[in-house]
Parts: structure tokens; C-alpha cells; sequence
């Protein structure tokens, strides 16, 4: 307490001015820091910091470096290795300062403070890893057996994954059709007459029957080319209203017609 | 007696597409004991794996379904036309790994534990229906909480979550393949 250079003492500053007398009977022959409350050399300044006897936040650095390059300004010429030491513990003491200074991950919220226990609980990675070389062999095993399931419902990945179609699919599988029906039917027969009306109603009655309809094999089915024109134009006019819903399913690639459970246009008139 | 019921037992498995869960048989068979067709089924089990057939009564996700024996794959893939082997990608597998033994979990949690960002592999598992959307986590930012599917089960040939060891187990297991 004796200490005068202390303007602060306390039990603290009473270990720090005692070791800085005992560290300053070493010949300052290097720059001096004066500080409010420190008086002495960097590297002094340095290792009571380090020592957290005294507290940085204390440690004006921005009046250290100021005065540091106002002493080198001074000086003709200048010692370099004393001074890139110097140098070099500014540094250190700016980036000890700069680490106090910053935030740290605990205070920025006390949310993410409570979600980092639950993140004790997860398995580490190589446990995660053993897991993974389990389910390998498990669905190596598995894809050696087969379930009949597996022909209502195609592979994993494409079950369920149904493309609805696009006018132009529609249209091509109709020209192939009709090419191959052109060069199948040598004799055409003119004679009853079908209404649009009609055939619509006839798919919808055959779709509330047979619940789907392969798209080519229906078309295949009509009597003559004229029918399955019609038959054609009818099902895009059920598209359109959104009657019908015509999907194909990628692995086969043919065209099924299915009456939308969702419109109800018919029902509710 | 135990035969007919066998045989009924029989009959419905080998109709159904979707494993036949034992609450099932019981609906179907009320006037039998849970017992014996417990007893009954497993007879059956037993008498399909010791037998010359090339199927077999599998357990798989809570029921019994038929399945081919293991060495009869390459013909039926002539059959089906299927040469390809359909195989989840290691990330796929390790994104499904953590939600296994997380579940409910975030993404950030899978994160966490496979250190990479894994929105690729979740897509492709909720694509293949291995798992699914189970609500929002209470936390900042409600994130989504992910769970295995019941497909999940069926595709592993697992009959419930507990068959897969337990997190001590996985230890021990590790232990004992760096011994």
C-alpha cells in the first residue's frame, strides 16, 4: 500500500508494484511504457498481464501505441530487433485485448446457450459410422430379397413418382398408335356415326368401371381410326376440364388416365 | 387343428402385399387365441425355413410378409428386369443414421453430428420415403424435426427400431473392432 505509483492499490496492486520494482532493477535500456497506472517496459507490462495481475481492460492501448510511434518519430535511428520485438508484443497485447473485447459464443443469447446440452447427447461420429456400415449390409441383405411388393410398387425411388404428362407425350403416343393401326387396318369401314358427347361419356363410364385406363391400349381398342381420333380429342377435352388426370409412370413409360378424385365438376351439377 | 389355423395364417400372408401385423390376424381370427396363432406362426416360419422353398416367412416392420430366399435374387431379377442395385449413397445412409438414433431431430442437429450440411441427403430420404416431417422443435426458429418413416424399417428388413443397437452396444462394438 506503501506503493505510490498505484493510484488504485489493493491487494492486487500491491503483488503487481512489487513485482514490477523487482523486474525493474534490470537495466531499462528499451523503451519505457507510462502509463496512469503502469510505468516500465512492454515485456514487464506483458507478463503482469499474462499473469492477471493487472487487468487489461485497464491498459490503454491506443495511448501506447500513439506514444510508441511518437517516440520512434523522435529517434534518427532506430534498433531493429529491439524494436520488431516491441513490435511484436504490441501485437500480442493488442490481440489478448481484441480476444477480451470480442463477444463470446455464451453471451450473444441464452437460447443457443440452452440448445448446447442437447448437443452432448448426440453419438459421436464413429458411432454414426458403425451404424452406417450396419444399415449397408442390411440393405445389401434386403436387395437380395424379394417382397411381392415390390411388383404393385416399383423401386424405392420411383414409387409413387408419377409424371403427369404434357400435351406433346399425349399427342406422340398417339401418332405412334395411329401409325401402327393405319398400317394394321386395310379395310375402313364407313358407317355409325360417334358423337364426341357420346365417346365422352363412354370413357368416363369405362374409367368409373375400370378405375384406370392404359392410354394407348384404350385407343387400340376403338373400332376404327375414326373412333380412336375421337377417343383422343375426348380425353383431351377431359384433361382440360380436369376431368380425368393422365400420369405416366417413368419405368414403363406408357400413359394411364385415371378420373380425378379431386374435381368433383361432374358430381356437383 | 393348429395346421388349419397354420394354414389360414398361411393363406392371408401370402395375400397380403403390406406386412400382415399380428393385431391383423387377430381382427381376422377372432375366435382363435393370441397364443396359438402366435404358435401357429411361428410353426409356419419354421417349417418355410427348413423346408426346400424358395420362399420364406419374413418379419419385417411389425408383420410377416413372404419374401424369396436370398439366393434365388438373380433370377428374379431376370425376371423383373432389374440389373441395377439400388443403393443409398454414404451420405444418404449417414443422414439417415443420425435420425435413427435421434429422432425427433433438426437439421442442425445432423449437422452437428456429420459436420457437413445435410439438406441434400434429407431431400433424397424424404424423396424415397425412408422418413418424414414430425412437426417443429419448440426453439428459436421452430426448426422441422425429422423421424424415420415405416418404410424405413421395411427397406433395412428391421421389425421394429430396438433391433438396431443400442448406443451402448454401438460402443462395445466399436471397442471390440479396435481390440
Amino acid at each position: 500500500m506503501s506503493d505510490e505509483r498505484d493510484p488504485n492499490p489493493g491487494p492486487d496492486r500491491a503483488a503487481d508494484s512489487s513485482a514490477a520494482s523487482e523486474a525493474g532493477e534490470q537495466p531499462a535500456d528499451g523503451y519505457q511504457i507510462k502509463l496512469q497506472n503502469f510505468e516500465g517496459p512492454l515485456d514487464l507490462l506483458l507478463y503482469l498481464i499474462k499473469k492477471k495481475k493487472v487487468q487489461i481492460h485497464d491498459i490503454p492501448i491506443a495511448v501506447i501505441t500513439r506514444e510508441y510511434l511518437e517516440y520512434l518519430g523522435d529517434r534518427k535511428a532506430i534498433n531493429i530487433d529491439r524494436e520488431a520485438e516491441f513490435l511484436l508484443m504490441a501485437a500480442l497485447l493488442i490481440y489478448i485485448k481484441s480476444q477480451t473485447l470480442l463477444p463470446r459464443e455464451q453471451v450473444v443469447d441464452p437460447e443457443v446457450e440452452l440448445q448446447r446440452p442437447s448437443m452432448d447427447h448426440l453419438l459421436p461420429y464413429d458411432r454414426i459410422k458403425a451404424v452406417v456400415a450396419l444399415l449397408r449390409d442390411k440393405e445389401d441383405e434386403q436387395s437380395q430379397i424379394w417382397k411381392r411388393s415390390a411388383l404393385t410398387a416399383p423401386l424405392p425411388d420411383q414409387d409413387l413418382d408419377l409424371v403427369e404428362v404434357s400435351l406433346f407425350d399425349l399427342a406422340e403416343s398417339f401418332f405412334t398408335m395411329m401409325k401402327r393401326k393405319q398400317a394394321d387396318t386395310a379395310q375402313v369401314f364407313k358407317g355409325k356415326e360417334i358423337s364426341m358427347a357420346d365417346k365422352t361419356n363412354e370413357i368416363v363410364t369405362t374409367l368409373q368401371a375400370r378405375g384406370v385406363l392404359d392410354f394407348l391400349d384404350y385407343l387400340w381398342e376403338q373400332e376404327s381410326l375414326e373412333e380412336a381420333l375421337i377417343s383422343f380429342f375426348c380425353l383431351l377435352e377431359l384433361i382440360k376440364a380436369r376431368v380425368v388426370i393422365a400420369v405416366q409412370e417413368q419405368l414403363f413409360n406408357t400413359i394411364k388416365v385415371w378420373l380425378r378424385k379431386d374435381t368433383p365438376a361432374k358430381d356437383e351439377e | 387343428m393348429t395346421d388349419h389355423l397354420k394354414s389360414v395364417i398361411e393363406a392371408l400372408i401370402f395375400i397380403s402385399v403390406e406386412p400382415l401385423t399380428l393385431d391383423r390376424l387377430q381382427e381376422v381370427l377372432p375366435e382363435d387365441a393370441a397364443a396359438d396363432i402366435e404358435l401357429a406362426l411361428q410353426q409356419l416360419i419354421d417349417e418355410y425355413e427348413a423346408g426346400r422353398q424358395a420362399i420364406r416367412v419374413t418379419r419385417s416392420a411389425g408383420g410377416h410378409i413372404f419374401s424369396t430366399k436370398p439366393e434365388f435374387d438373380p433370377f428374379v431379377r431376370r425376371l423383373l428386369q432389374i440389373e441395377r442395385r439400388k443403393r443409398l449413397s454414404g451420405q444418404a445412409l449417414e443422414t439417415l443414421s443420425a435420425i435413427a438414433y435421434h429422432q425427433p431431430v433438426t437439421q442442425a442437429e445432423i449437422a452437428a453430428i456429420r459436420g457437413v450440411d445435410s439438406s441434400h441427403s434429407l431431400h433424397t430420404l424424404l424423396d424415397n420415403k425412408l422418413i418424414k416431417i414430425a412437426g417443429r422443435k419448440e426453439a428459436p426458429g421452430r426448426p422441422l424435426l425429422y423421424r424415420t418413416a415405416d418404410k424405413f424399417l421395411a427397406y433395412f428388413g428391421l421389425n421394429a427400431l430396438e433391433d438396431l443397437p443400442s448406443a451402448d452396444e454401438l460402443k462395445k462394438l466399436l471397442e471390440e473392432g479396435n481390440s
